[in-house]
């Protein structure tokens, strides 16, 4: 081989490619030796939508009854308060006793109120419920509490869903759809809400005033209330079904729902009826499923069992009890282990955890998890029950 | 003692590979995660009853499920290839431009003769220029090795000359000359170098301006070997990586961003986790950006002035934006025919590089249907599509979280509607699900600047043989290594995979070298 020859042929090539590297020499030697930025406008606004934690402060208490609250939120610091999107929910992170737990609530206040720096998160007594009791009972004005940025998919989405949604609430779940009402009424909006909302009585319906003042405000916005336990002139009586939701909503429309799980069993039978193609329907979570061991598929032998529980986070491990009755979640929570979740209902993957060895038992319509997830045996301990010892790693 | 031989922050592509590689090695390494997920941008997330991939459009550099790609042989080696299950990419792109003088539409095939003879029937009497083109490709591709061991020549004309045998001639060749140059001088014609051109999105870098060793050996991975997905999308890779990595012997920690970078007399002693907890190392593998190193993450009196200079000559490369959508219809009704599909306005790649700087003027968009791929990536009657596409500059920086739903509505509006008309088909209606990804999204879960995903422009002077070759010179502080889109192979997934896992085998040729001088 002539070396000389290739060379020679190629002196000019060689002499570009050489360029490359003194013209990198030259480029790092010439850079400015100013302070590199410590954050930049997208992460900064990316942080705002999502902080990882937010501080905030009772402002206010609306008593609706000695059961229902609306707690009036305001920043603790200097932060603002993430926006979101009506429709959303905010995870408080809570301490009670020696647990730590977090508890999801839909966002009552719009986002426009966010931005003049109110959420306002309504609580209803559940019945044996750990949480919302204390919630209740021990909230003062003042106090600071912790919660989480809103997180959620419970929002209308103009590219996807019809222009009017046909919202069925009941109960507490009313409190979405009066921040959508709000939204729509101050333009951050553009649809027609045709709310349908269940309450028992006259007397349990929540933000009446309120809804009444945005009837009149808005024409977007019609609200049918339907009393389900007596009939009171100028309402609606019943459960909200088939024929009702004909009797109210256009040709075109989308369903979302937000309540009680009878009433999401009820609701979701008669929309099975109407022949609405699934795009057009959105159920809020649920939460916690109770009583597992009801469930097609759990495993008799583990009904009412506590199994022990082997948790590894990080270079610490613990064992603790841990009821089949109950989801791995709360079990972990119940030791005081800090564990992220936000929706507990299988859904948004915050609590995602390898199983190590054991059996839990995982209801069909609560797994969400990812498909490689299941693949490589990681579980969601929200809806997760144990039916064996197991051992699980928590991150 | 450190507690562990090395510390590998980050578990995107880059990390995870690392740390897989050094602990197959028998290196004790802690992997360290500030998300609760591995993978970085190599994940998925459920909508209804979608999965939706978050990033991957193909695996390039694997070759078909039975192939031999250079990150086939990787995964081989790192036992992860069985532990995934394939889907062949049926074909490469079909091309499409909207407002050029005279637009393309251009359905390309994986195969070099495939490819070559698609080429011939749009542009007749190209088959020689682009048959010269790949078997340049080729050859600079046998060249890798060389390649590789470059930078130990201490580049010096005098040093490379003597050292390049023949037949590396056209690397050097080639190595200073940006892809256009070079296939002028081969004489392609221009019709045939815009379908050619058509990946130059996935290195979002001018065809003017991107070395052409960078692209063409991009375009001959995915033409002459095909490309591959994992069927569970990218998190089962990512899965597999930290599932490999466990088995080894490796240690990972999610939730755990890494606050600080600890240095003692100039080399990295550890690192500082948020919430406190110090783990200490002499090695650390990091898969984030320079900017977040030198900028965030280390005490100012431990940053080399050089460090800080070096970062601030260099530009970043793409942010990026996607639109996820789970259809209620299947392909053929839809009318949906390709698995990728490019849509530009134009193929002059720097006149549509200045549009793609502003959210108005961006009308790029890579689109991908997962349902072409495998028939089964979602429910029977359904389909994925998710539609990507780049900034150039930092567009968003100004929109503000009162204006951040309505900009991405406006944008995926844009992306549906340019879908529909490059592609002739209706999707608008059959929208069942629907999520936006922007740079915002891309910084909340890496915290990558700006939203940034390609990494550092691979500009003329910072292009991935530059990178290569000046790697030690590079990367000067004791016990420190880059992984990933800032690494020595740019942006993308098997660039990020062979980052990774080179940058652990520097650490453990750095690590052999220290034993070996004590």
């Amino acid at each position: 081989m002539n070396k000389k020859v290739v060379i020679k042929s190629n002196a000019a090539d060689i002499k570009k490619f050489l360029e490359t590297i003194t013209g990198r020499r030259a480029k790092f030697k010439n850079g400015a030796s100013t302070p590199l930025p410590k954050t930049y406008a997208v992460n900064e606004t990316a942080n705002k939508l999502h902080p990882n934690k937010q501080r905030l402060v009772i402002k206010d208490i609306i008593v609706h009854s000695d059961d229902v609250k609306s707690f009036i939120l305001a920043p603790a610091g200097d932060a603002p308060l993430a926006y979101f999107r009506a429709g959303q929910y905010l995870s408080l992170s809570l301490k009670i006793g020696g647990a730590l737990l977090t508890r999801p609530y839909s966002i009552a206040s719009s986002p426009a109120e966010a931005l003049a720096g109110i959420y306002n998160i309504t609580v209803k007594r559940v019945p044996d419920g750990f949480v919302s009791g204390y919630i209740l009972d021990n909230w003062i004005v003042g106090q600071e509490v912790t919660a989480y940025a809103p997180e959620g998919n419970f929002y209308y989405e103009p590219i996807r869903d019809a222009h009017t949604v046909v919202g069925i609430a009941g109960g507490s779940g009313i409190t979405p759809f009066l921040s959508l009402a709000k939204s729509i009424a101050d333009g951050t909006e553009d649809a027609e809400l045709i709310l349908l909302y269940g309450s028992r009585t006259e007397d349990d319906i929540l933000f009446k005033p309120e809804f009444d003042a945005l009837m009149e405000q808005c024409d977007k916005i019609k609200v049918v209330y339907v009393l389900s336990d007596s009939k009171t002139k100028g309402y609606e009586h019943g459960f909200i079904d088939k024929k009702l939701i004909l009797k109210y909503a256009p040709e075109k429309f989308s369903v979302f729902v937000c309540g009680p799980g009878a009433m999401y069993n009820f609701v979701a039978k008669e929309l099975e009826t109407m022949d609405i193609p699934k795009k057009f329907i959105r159920f809020e979570l649920f939460g916690e499923t109770k009583n597992p061991a009801a469930i097609q598929g759990f495993p008799p032998e583990a009904v009412g069992k506590t199994f022990n529980c082997t948790v590894k986070c990080l270079d610490e491990e613990k064992v603790i009890p841990c009821s089949s009755e109950e989801s791995v979640l709360v079990a972990l929570e119940r030791a005081g282990i800090a564990v992220p979740s936000r929706c507990r209902s299988g859904e948004c993957g915050f609590c995602r955890s390898k199983l190590v060895s054991g059996e839990v038992f995982i209801p069909a319509s609560t797994d969400g998890r990812r498909i490689a997830d299941v693949k490589f045996g990681y579980i969601h301990p929200c809806c997760s029950y144990p039916t064996s010892d197991i051992s699980i790693k928590i991150f | 003692m450190s507690k562990w031989d090395a510390i590998v922050v980050g578990a995107g592509n880059g990390g995870l590979l690392a740390a897989v590689t050094l602990a197959k090695a028998g290196k004790k390494t802690l992997l360290l995660e500030r998300h609760n997920l591995p993978g970085g941008f190599a994940t998925s997330f459920k909508r209804g009853r979608f999965e939706f991939e978050a990033s991957l459009h193909e695996l390039c550099g694997f070759g078909k499920s039975d192939g031999m790609g250079s990150i086939r042989k990787m995964f081989d080696e790192l036992d992860l290839t069985d532990k995934i299950e394939w889907v062949d990419i049926p074909a490469a792109y079909r091309l499409i431009t909207l407002n050029d003088e005279k637009n393309i539409d251009a359905t390309m095939p994986f195969g070099r003769d495939a490819y070559i003879d698609a080429m011939e029937k749009y542009v007749p009497g190209s088959r020689k220029s682009v048959t010269a083109f790949f078997d340049l490709a080729d050859d600079i591709n046998a060249t890798t090795a060389f390649f590789a061991d470059i930078e130990t020549l201490k580049p010096s004309v005098i040093s490379i000359i003597k050292e390049a045998k023949k037949e590396h001639m056209n690397f050097l060749r080639t190595a200073g000359y940006p892809f256009d140059t070079v296939m002028a001088k081969l004489h392609v014609p221009q019709s045939a170098r815009n379908i050619i051109n058509a990946y130059w999105d996935y290195l979002g870098i001018p065809c003017d301006e991107i070395g052409f060793i960078h692209y063409s050996s991009m375009v001959r991975d995915y033409i002459t070997t095909g490309a591959v997905a994992p069927k569970s999308r990218s998190h089962e890779i990512s899965t597999a990586v930290v599932d490999e990595f466990e088995k080894a012997g490796g240690v990972v920690w999610f939730n755990s961003p890494v606050e600080q970078i600890l240095m003692e007399n100039g080399r990295v002693k550890g690192v500082k986790i948020a919430g406190g907890k110090v783990e200490q190392a002499d090695h650390i593998i990091c898969n984030t950006s320079p900017h977040n190193v030198f900028g965030k993450l280390m005490d100012p009196k431990d940053v080399p002035e050089y460090e800080i200079k070096k970062a601030n000559s260099r530009e970043f490369a793409a942010r990026g934006f996607t639109m996820f959508l789970g259809l209620n219809k299947s392909p053929e009704e839809l009318g949906i025919t390709d698995h990728c599909y490019l849509i530009y306005d134009t193929m002059d790649t720097r006149k549509q590089y200045e549009l793609m700087k502003n959210i108005e003027t961006n009308n790029v968009q890579a689109s991908v249907c997962l349902n072409l791929a495998d028939k089964d990536a979602s429910p029977e009657g359904t389909s994925i599509l998710y539609i990507t596409t780049l900034f150039t500059a930092d567009a968003w920086k100004d929109v503000t979280p009162e204006n951040y739903v309505k900009t991405k509505q406006y944008m995926a509006n844009k992306m549906i509607d340019n879908f529909e008309k490059a592609a002739g088909v209706k999707i608008r209606d059959a929208i069942e699900e629907i999520e936006i990804a922007t740079p915002m999204t891309y910084a909340r879960y890496t915290d990558a600047p700006q939203g940034v995903i390609y990494g550092y422009d691979a500009g003329r002077y910072d292009g991935v043989v530059a990178r290569t070759v000046m790697l030690n010179a590079d990367e000067k502080i004791p016990g420190l290594r880059f992984a990933g889109g800032y690494g020595t192979q740019h942006d993308g997934y098997s660039s990020a995979y062979t980052s990774g896992h080179n940058a652990a085998l520097e650490t453990l040729k750095d690590m052999k070298k220290e034993v070996e001088a004590k």
